[in-house]
C-alpha cells in the first residue's frame, strides 16, 4: 500500500496527526500518478479533511510527510498553492459580487494577469457548464450551481491537483452525472484528482483507485475492482433454472460439487442455498473464476434447466461496510448502536 | 407560555454573553454608588451627592440600553430565517402575531433584567436622599420604553436583511442616527427665521426620538442642544413617540410575517453590455458609474482583496460611495454657509464642532460597519480557508482589507474639507486650529479603524464581531464624552481632561473652540495616546491573524 513511486503525483507517507491523546491519522501512506482520479472514502471523523488539509498546507503533520508533484506540502506551501486547487465542502460565498466578479478575483488572487484571467474566466465556467451564470450574483446561487462555480474557482489557477471536497453532495440526479462526466474530462486533461464523496457509487464509476479509511487508518486501498476482490473472500453465484421442481435437485448437486472441492476453498466448503419462488440456486465460494467454470459444465451435463449462471456483484457501499464492520473487530468490541447501524 | 418566548427567554439567559453583560451591570452600578456612598457621620442635605450617583446610572443605564438591547432582536429573524427554523414556525399552528410577540417578549424580558440589575443602585441612591422617587419611576419608564423602541426597530431590520452582520450594523446605525442625528433639525432651526414656526416645532418634535433630552430633564440638566436656553418638557413627547414608534413598527414587522419574507430572489437585471449600441451611449451619457457594466478585471496595480471588498459591500460600489461623498460635502458646505451668511447666530466655532461632531459620527459608525468584519466575515463565510490556500501573503491580506476601510474614511473625511475651506476664508486666523482638527480626525479614524480591525478579529462568528467592536468604539469614543457631560460634578477637571485625552475627538473639540472644551489643553498627549493605542491594536489584529493563517 505505501509503495514509493517516483511516477506518483501525490506521495503521502506515514502521515500521522495527533490532537492531544487523539488520534486523527496514524500513518497513512499512499500515492496517486498523474491522472488518476482517487476516490477517498470513510465516515464521518474518519480523517478524510484532516488528510485534505495537510495536503493543501493548511494544516502540519505531527510526524511524516506528503509531497505534491516532487513539493513538500509543509515546507514549500508557496510550490503547493500553485499545484492544487481546492474545493472545500463550504462554498465561501462572497455577497454582493457577480459570478464572472468572483472568479476575477480569485485569479487576481492566483497572480494571473488581467487578459488572460479574463480569458480564464470564460474558459473554466464552460468547463463547468456555467457560463450561464456569468452576471449572476453569488449569493443568489442555488447549491448545484455554486458547486460549478466552486469548481469553476478551483481550475482558475490551472492547477495540476484537483482535491474536491464532496462535489456532488447538493446535485441533482442530472447535475451528478455532469459532474461526474466533468471529473472523467479533468482526468483526460491529465488533471490529478482526489474526490470525497459519501455516495459510494457515484466515486466507483469514475474513480481509478479508492482510498478506505476509518478513524485515521487506512483499511484499503487500490482499484475498486482489486479491492472487491481483497474484501470478497467468498463471492456469492446465482444460477438460474427453468423450473421450479428441479431447484432442489439442482442444490443438491452444487453443494455436493462444493464439498468436494472443500481442500482448495479457504474457510471452509462453500454452501448452497435453494429458492424454489425464485427458481434460483444461490451458493458462495472463494474460489477462482477458473475453478468455478467445471461446476457450469456437470450442471448442463446432468441435465439441468440452467438459463443463467452469474455472479452477484458487490458494489463500493457493500466493500465500504464490509471495511468498516473488519475495523470495528479489530479496534474491539462494538456499541450495541453501532452493530445495528452498521 | 408562548413556546417562542421560553425559547428566547431562556437562550438569551444561557448565552454566557448575556451573563457576563450582567455581571458587569451590576459591578459597575455597584461600584458607582460606593464611589459615592457617604464615608462620613456628616449628612448632605442639599442631596448633590446623590444627584451625582443618580446622574452616573441614569446615564450608565442609558448606556447600557443602547449598547445592549439593538443586538438580539438584531439577530433574532435574520438568524431563524436563515437556519430554516423560522419556516418552521410559520409553517405551525402560531401565527405571525404570536411569533412576533413571543420573540419580542424574550428580548424584553432580558432588557428587563438588564434594568433590574439597577435596582439596588437605585435603592441606595434614594436611601441617599434629595431625589424624589417619581423622578425614577419616569427613568425607568423611559428607559423601558426606549428598550422597546430599540427592540422593535431591530426586529423590523432583521426582517428585511439576508445576514445577521447586517442587521446588527445597520440596527446600531439606526438607533445611533435616532441618538443623535435627530437632534440636528431642532439645534439648525431654534432661533433662527429660516422655515418659520413650523419648522422649528417640527425640529423640536424630532429631536424627541432622542431620548437623550428626556433622560437629561430627568436628570436636571436641561437638554442638550437647548445650548442653555430653557426648553419644552421632553419626556412626555419622547413616551408619546417611542409607543407610537413601536406600535407602528411591531404591525409593520408583523405584516413581513408571512411566506413572502423568503422571496429572495435576485434579478441579474439588464447588464449594459448586452444592451443595444444607442441604449449602452444613453447609459454611458447619464450615470457616472454605471453599476450594471461588465467589469474589465482588477487591474495589477490594486490589491485584489481590497477591489473584493468594496464589491463585497452593498454600499461599496463606486456610485454608492460618490453619493456618500457628495452628502458629506453638500453637508458641510452648508453648514459653513449658514455661519457665512448669518442665518443662525451660531459662530464659525460651533460651526466647526458640528462639522467635527458629523466627521466623528460618520467615523464611529462606519469604522466598525467596515473594520469588524475584515477576519470574522471571511471565517464566517468559509472564505477563510480558500484564501490561505492561494498564494496571497498574510500581510497583503490584511493590507488590502485595511486600505479598503482606510479610503473609504479618507473619502468621508475629505468631502467635508470644502467646509473647512470656506471656514479658513471666512475667519483665516483659524487656519492653523483647522489644520489641528484634522489631524484629529484623522487620528480617529485610524483609532476606530484599529480598535475594529483587533476587536473584530478575534470573533468567529460576525455578528458577534460587529456587536461587541460597536460596544467597544462606541465605548472608547463616547465615555469621555460622558464624563465631560459631569465636568462640574462629579467630575473635576483634571479627571475630565485625563478622560478627553483618550480619544483625538476630544482634542478635535477643544482645537476648534467647541462650546464646554475651551479650557482643556490636550494637545500633543491626545495624538501620542491615540497612535499608541492604534500600534497596539494593530499589533493585536497582526497576531490574530498570523495565529489563523499557519498550519497548525
Amino acid at each position: 500500500m505505501s509503495v514509493s513511486d517516483n511516477s506518483a503525483v501525490i506521495q503521502i507517507d506515514q502521515l500521522t496527526k495527533q490532537y492531544g491523546e487523539f488520534t486523527a491519522l496514524d500513518s497513512l501512506s499512499m500515492q496517486v500518478e498523474q491522472g488518476q482520479i482517487m476516490g477517498f472514502i470513510g465516515p464521518n471523523g474518519a480523517g478524510k479533511t484532516t488528510t485534505i488539509k495537510i495536503l493543501v498546507g493548511l494544516l502540519k503533520p505531527t510526524s511524516g510527510g506528503a509531497r505534491i508533484a516532487g513539493a513538500d506540502c509543509l515546507s514549500e506551501s508557496r510550490k503547493i498553492k500553485k499545484l492544487v486547487g481546492y474545493m472545500p465542502d463550504d462554498f465561501g460565498k462572497y455577497n454582493n459580487m457577480r459570478v464572472s466578479e468572483y472568479l476575477d478575483f480569485f485569479g487576481a488572487v492566483y497572480g494571473i494577469a488581467r487578459k488572460p484571467r479574463l480569458r480564464r474566466v470564460d474558459e473554466v465556467l464552460e468547463i463547468a457548464g456555467a457560463t450561464y451564470m456569468k452576471d449572476l450574483f453569488v449569493d443568489a446561487l442555488s447549491r448545484g450551481m455554486q458547486q460549478r462555480v466552486a469548481l469553476a474557482r478551483t481550475m482558475m489557477h490551472d492547477p495540476e491537483v484537483l482535491i474536491l471536497d464532496e462535489p456532488a453532495n447538493g446535485l441533482d440526479p442530472q447535475a451528478r452525472i455532469d459532474m461526474r462526466t466533468l471529473l472523467l474530462k479533468l482526468s483526460d486533461m491529465g488533471k490529478t484528482l482526489i474526490v470525497t464523496s459519501h455516495i459510494l457509487p457515484e466515486l466507483a464509476r469514475v474513480c481509478d483507485v479508492v482510498a478506505m479509511i476509518t478513524k485515521g487508518k487506512l483499511r484499503a486501498f487500490g482499484t475498486v475492482d482489486s479491492i472487491m476482490k481483497d474484501i470478497q473472500q467468498r463471492r456469492t453465484f446465482e444460477i438460474q433454472l427453468l423450473q421450479r421442481e428441479r431447484v432442489a435437485d439442482a442444490t443438491k448437486s452444487v453443494q455436493n460439487w462444493l464439498d468436494q472441492q472443500a481442500d482448495q476453498e479457504k474457510g471452509g466448503p462453500g454452501t448452497a442455498t435453494g429458492a424454489e419462488a425464485e427458481q434460483m440456486v444461490r451458493f458462495n465460494t472463494s474460489l477462482a473464476d477458473d475453478a468455478i467454470a467445471p461446476l457450469l459444465a456437470q450442471l448442463v451435463q446432468q441435465g439441468q434447466p440452467v438459463s443463467q449462471f452469474r455472479e452477484v456483484a458487490t458494489d463500493l457501499e457493500d466493500a465500504f461496510l464490509h471495511v468498516a464492520n473488519e475495523e470495528q473487530v479489530s479496534d474491539g468490541p462494538a456499541e450495541p448502536a453501532q452493530v445495528a447501524a452498521s | 407560555m408562548n413556546p417562542v418566548i421560553r425559547r428566547e427567554f431562556i437562550g438569551i439567559l444561557r448565552s454566557p454573553r448575556a451573563f457576563g453583560m450582567l455581571a458587569c451591570l451590576t459591578l459597575v452600578f455597584s461600584i458607582a454608588v460606593l464611589m459615592r456612598w457617604p464615608s462620613d457621620a456628616s449628612v448632605d442635605l442639599s442631596g448633590l451627592q446623590s444627584l451625582q450617583v443618580f446622574r452616573i446610572f441614569g446615564y450608565g443605564m442609558m448606556t447600557g440600553v443602547i449598547f445592549l438591547v439593538p443586538a438580539f432582536p438584531a439577530t433574532s429573524l435574520v438568524n431563524e430565517k436563515n437556519s430554516g427554523t423560522l419556516a418552521l414556525l410559520l409553517n405551525s399552528p402560531m401565527n405571525g402575531a404570536s411569533i412576533y410577540l413571543g420573540k419580542i417578549a424574550g428580548v424584553l424580558l432580558f432588557s428587563l433584567l438588564v434594568l433590574l440589575c439597577s435596582l439596588p443602585a437605585s435603592a441606595a441612591c434614594y436611601a441617599m436622599g434629595g431625589i424624589s422617587g417619581d423622578k425614577f419611576l419616569f427613568l425607568y419608564l423611559v428607559l423601558g420604553l426606549l428598550a422597546l423602541q430599540y427592540t422593535t426597530l431591530g426586529m423590523l431590520i432583521s426582517s428585511y436583511v439576508q445576514s445577521s452582520d447586517a442587521a446588527v450594523r445597520l440596527t446600531y446605525a439606526a438607533v445611533f442616527g435616532l441618538l443623535f442625528l435627530s437632534l440636528l433639525p431642532d439645534a439648525f432651526f431654534r432661533g433662527t427665521a429660516v422655515g418659520g414656526a413650523f419648522a422649528a416645532q417640527t425640529g423640536d418634535w424630532i429631536r424627541n426620538l432622542s431620548p437623550l433630552p428626556a433622560v437629561m430633564e430627568i436628570m436636571g440638566q436641561g437638554s442638550v442642544g437647548s445650548f442653555g436656553l430653557k426648553t419644552l418638557p421632553g419626556f412626555t413627547r419622547f413616551i408619546l413617540l417611542a409607543v407610537l414608534s413601536a406600535v407602528g413598527l411591531a404591525f409593520w414587522t408583523i405584516s413581513r410575517l408571512n411566506h413572502r419574507i423568503f422571496d429572495q430572489s435576485r434579478s441579474k437585471g439588464v447588464i449594459t453590455d448586452d444592451r443595444k449600441a444607442m441604449s449602452r451611449v444613453f447609459r454611458r451619457l447619464v450615470y457616472i458609474v454605471d453599476p450594471q457594466r461588465r467589469k474589465g478585471g482588477i487591474p495589477w496595480y490594486l490589491n485584489p482583496v481590497m477591489v473584493k471588498e468594496y464589491r463585497c459591500r452593498r454600499f461599496g460600489r463606486a456610485q454608492w460611495l460618490l453619493r456618500l461623498v457628495s452628502v458629506c460635502a453638500v453637508t458641510s458646505m452648508v453648514l459653513t454657509y449658514m455661519a457665512a451668511t448669518g442665518i443662525t447666530s451660531w459662530g464659525v466655532e460651533t460651526i466647526g464642532a458640528l462639522l467635527v461632531l458629523l466627521q466623528v459620527v460618520l467615523v464611529i459608525v462606519l469604522a466598525p460597519s467596515l473594520g469588524s468584519g475584515l477576519i470574522s466575515g471571511e471565517r464566517d463565510s468559509g472564505g477563510w480557508e480558500l484564501l490561505r490556500m492561494t498564494p496571497i501573503s498574510s500581510f497583503r491580506l490584511v493590507f488590502g482589507k485595511l486600505m479598503s476601510v482606510v479610503w473609504t474614511l479618507l473619502l468621508v473625511l475629505m468631502a467635508t474639507l470644502p467646509g473647512y475651506v470656506m471656514m479658513v476664508l471666512i475667519a483665516p486666523e483659524l487656519t492653523l486650529q483647522v489644520q489641528q482638527v484634522l489631524v484629529c480626525l484623522l487620528w480617529t479614524s485610524i483609532y476606530a479603524l484599529a480598535i475594529s480591525a483587533a476587536v473584530g478579529s478575534l470573533f468567529r462568528s460576525t455578528a458577534v464581531s460587529t456587536s461587541m467592536t460597536y460596544v467597544v468604539v462606541i465605548s472608547v469614543f463616547l465615555l469621555p464624552l460622558l464624563v465631560w457631560l459631569g465636568r462640574d460634578a462629579p467630575f473635576g477637571f483634571q479627571t475630565v481632561q485625563t478622560a478627553l485625552m483618550t480619544t483625538p475627538v476630544g482634542a478635535a473639540l477643544s482645537v476648534i473652540d467647541a462650546p464646554g472644551f475651551e479650557s482643556f489643553e490636550l494637545l500633543p498627549e491626545s495624538w501620542w495616546i491615540a497612535g499608541v493605542l492604534s500600534s497596539l491594536m494593530f499589533l493585536v489584529l497582526g497576531v490574530q491573524v498570523w495565529r489563523l493563517s499557519r498550519a497548525v
